[in-house]
């Protein structure tokens, strides 16, 4: 099991032009605390910059952290950071981590020898991850004939060369189109519930983390700002329903008139004016009692609809009850 | 010790530099070897032979100064060309990508440089014997090679340039420059540690900084070997001069570069 408990990064940046720089030091992780269980996914969610690669970063060893603790089990990782090198790898999202001018064999070759794979195996197993990814027919093209996906299936081969015990994600289907990010959900499902593997996944999308993770952490601006098991944040996060509406005539009286009616019907309604819109976020489908308590108000109803929730509005919303 | 990372990096290297294009590799290396050597011919006939005086000789035991010259110009090659891999290994791993995907690899980084050194040293040496074969016609003289010598000579030259590249390597991987260090560094080299010409030429300053870039004592190990068939014993304050401050360029190289790494890694920021 891997525990680390307030994990902080500093970086220190120039500033301004020319010699007269000054020095500024940026906290992209602020606390963190975070733990991952063998065969169980665990997710990471945020918005950009919220300091989820950062994370991932000294988890895999290839940042120092600036404050915190990091054990793998029970061995200090900031310590002994070769020993957790043999133990973990890490899949980013995007083209890079692969040699271009390589095959897809000579890329798994090479680096089952930085990782001291015996040569006995190492054949096998390049076969296998060739295999697992789709890409044996195409082992021995070079790399920078490849598509993005094929680029990226090729990543996850060399992720898994040394047999990882833990597997880090860091927003593996950035820029994939839906088909091969569902080939390779299903993939990532199957080497923690088959292969036993502790993965830590962060994405910036709601809907993939839901369905993946069994423990969610949200973060926020360095900081974690909601944890808990995937049907948990489900009930009282992810599956809230916005509704804009957009009325003839708006004003205060309105919103505090919809307010108290609506909550009526459920009391975590929250109604909110947002320029010449209304924005209206319930747990339950209250589209019906909208429009009916609208006509009874006599208001005149321009546009009404219901959003898919974004991961933008539920951190605003959940940083303010942090807040609060 | 079964030398994976060394094995593997060399292999990786050559797959990457020249699979795609041997024939421009080929012509590329006998043009090179080319062009040194007439690059030591043009200096030689325009620079020197007629003001040949006799300190030369006395400061280098040869009147010959062509041999001396194309001597001095291929060690400086076979420095350059070594500079060129080894020093940019890991500033390419960082351009191309994949630098953290090697660094979140337990592997040893011994093996990880003097694999793209191997490399190197192979194909220079291409480079060099042709450039040889190039030179004979104009005059280059071996008649006098001490062949033990001119192999220990090779070893510590290597060892040298094994610790330059690794502390330019330091150099360009905390600037993430690799035109400006490297150049200042090879122009340096060129002017002051006898490629050309003696370094006593040099005023005192100037040669006491010559006296610690091992560049020095290699090329006057090598012509001492080729030209004037010097043996091992004879020279043997060169020798150990050369691998104590050869040896101190690899320790700083290695101690710095963990350091460097880290720093790189710091700064890595899509
Ligand atoms: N190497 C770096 N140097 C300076 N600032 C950085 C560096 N890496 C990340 N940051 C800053 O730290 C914050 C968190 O970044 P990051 O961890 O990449 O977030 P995320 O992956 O969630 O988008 C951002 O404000 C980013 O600009
Ligand atoms: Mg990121």
């Amino acid at each position: 099991m891997i525990i680390a408990e307030h994990l902080a990064k500093n970086f220190q940046v120039k500033v301004g032009k020319g010699i007269f720089r000054e020095k500024k030091s940026i906290e992209a992780v602020k606390d963190i605390s975070l733990q991952i269980e063998k065969g169980k996914i665990v997710g990471l969610l945020g918005i950009n910059g919220a300091g989820k690669t950062t994370t991932i970063k000294m988890l895999t060893t290839l940042l120092a952290p600036s404050a915190g603790t990091y054990f793998m089990d029970d061995m200090d990782a900031v310590k002994y950071p070769m020993e957790i090198k043999k133990r973990i790898n890490m899949i980013a999202g995007g083209e890079r981590m692969i040699y271009w001018r390589l095959t897809a064999y000579e890329n798994l070759w090479y680096y089952g020898q930085i990782y001291n794979v015996p040569n006995s195996i190492l054949k096998q197993r390049i076969e296998e991850l060739l295999a697992l990814v789709g890409l044996e027919g195409k082992q021995n093209i070079p790399v920078e004939t490849f598509s993005k996906g094929m680029k990226q299936r090729l990543q996850i081969a060399r992720g898994l060369i040394n047999d990882p015990e833990y597997l880090f994600l860091d927003e593996p289907t950035i820029g994939l189109d839906a088909v091969v990010s569902k080939e390779l959900r299903s993939h990532i499902k199957f080497l923690a519930q088959e292969k036993n593997k502790g993965i830590l996944l962060t994405s910036h999308y709601m809907r993939e983390i839901e369905e993946l993770c069994d423990y969610i952490y949200i973060l926020n601006d360095g900081c974690l700002i909601k944890q808990g098991t995937a049907r948990e944040l489900a009930a009282d996060t992810f599956n809230r329903r916005n509704y804009i509406l957009k009325l003839y005539e708006q004003s205060d009286d309105i919103l505090a008139r919809l307010d108290h009616n609506l909550r009526q019907y459920d009391p975590t309604t929250e109604v909110s004016g947002d320029g010449d819109c209304i924005s209206i976020n319930s747990s339950e489908n209250i589209s019906l009692e909208l429009s009916r308590l609208c006509t009874q108000e006599g208001l005149f109803i321009r546009e009404m609809y219901e959003k898919e929730p974004e991961l933008e509005d539920t951190i605003i919303k959940l940083s303010k009850e942090v807040s609060a | 010790m079964d030398f994976k990372v060394l094995r593997g990096t060399l292999k990786k290297e050559l797959l990457t530099k020249y699979r795609a294009y041997p024939m421009d590799f080929f012509i590329g290396n006998v043009l090179t070897g080319f062009y040194t050597i007439l690059g030591a011919y043009m200096m030689y006939k325009l620079l020197f032979e007629r003001n040949m005086n006799s300190s030369f000789a006395n400061l280098t035991g040869t009147s010959d100064y062509l041999s001396y010259v194309l001597v001095g110009s291929l060690t400086y090659l076979f420095l350059v060309r070594t500079c060129l891999n080894v020093s940019r290994s890991l500033i390419t791993e960082l351009r191309e990508g994949t630098l953290e995907s090697l660094m979140l690899a337990p592997f040893r980084r011994v093996e990880y440089f003097l694999g793209n050194m191997l490399v190197q040293t192979l194909t220079t040496t291409m480079e060099v014997m042709i450039s040889v074969l190039v030179a004979i016609p104009f005059g280059i003289s071996f008649q006098y090679i001490h062949i033990g010598s001119f192999l220990l000579a090779i070893v510590v030259a290597l060892y040298s340039f094994f610790g330059i590249s690794m502390v330019l390597g330091c150099v360009m991987l905390f600037t993430r420059d690799t035109y400006i260090s490297q150049n200042t560094l090879f122009a340096f080299v060129f002017l002051v540690c006898g490629i050309t010409f003696p370094s006593e030429y040099l005023p005192a300053w100037l040669r006491t900084i010559a006296d610690f870039i091992p560049i020095t004592g290699v090329v006057t190990l090598i012509r001492n070997s080729v030209l004037l068939g010097k043996g091992i014993s004879e020279q043997s304050t060169i020798w150990i001069n050369t691998l104590l401050i050869s040896t101190v360029y690899v320790l700083i190289g290695f101690i710095l570069m963990q350091k460097c790494e880290e720093v790189a890694l710091e700064k890595i920021h899509s």
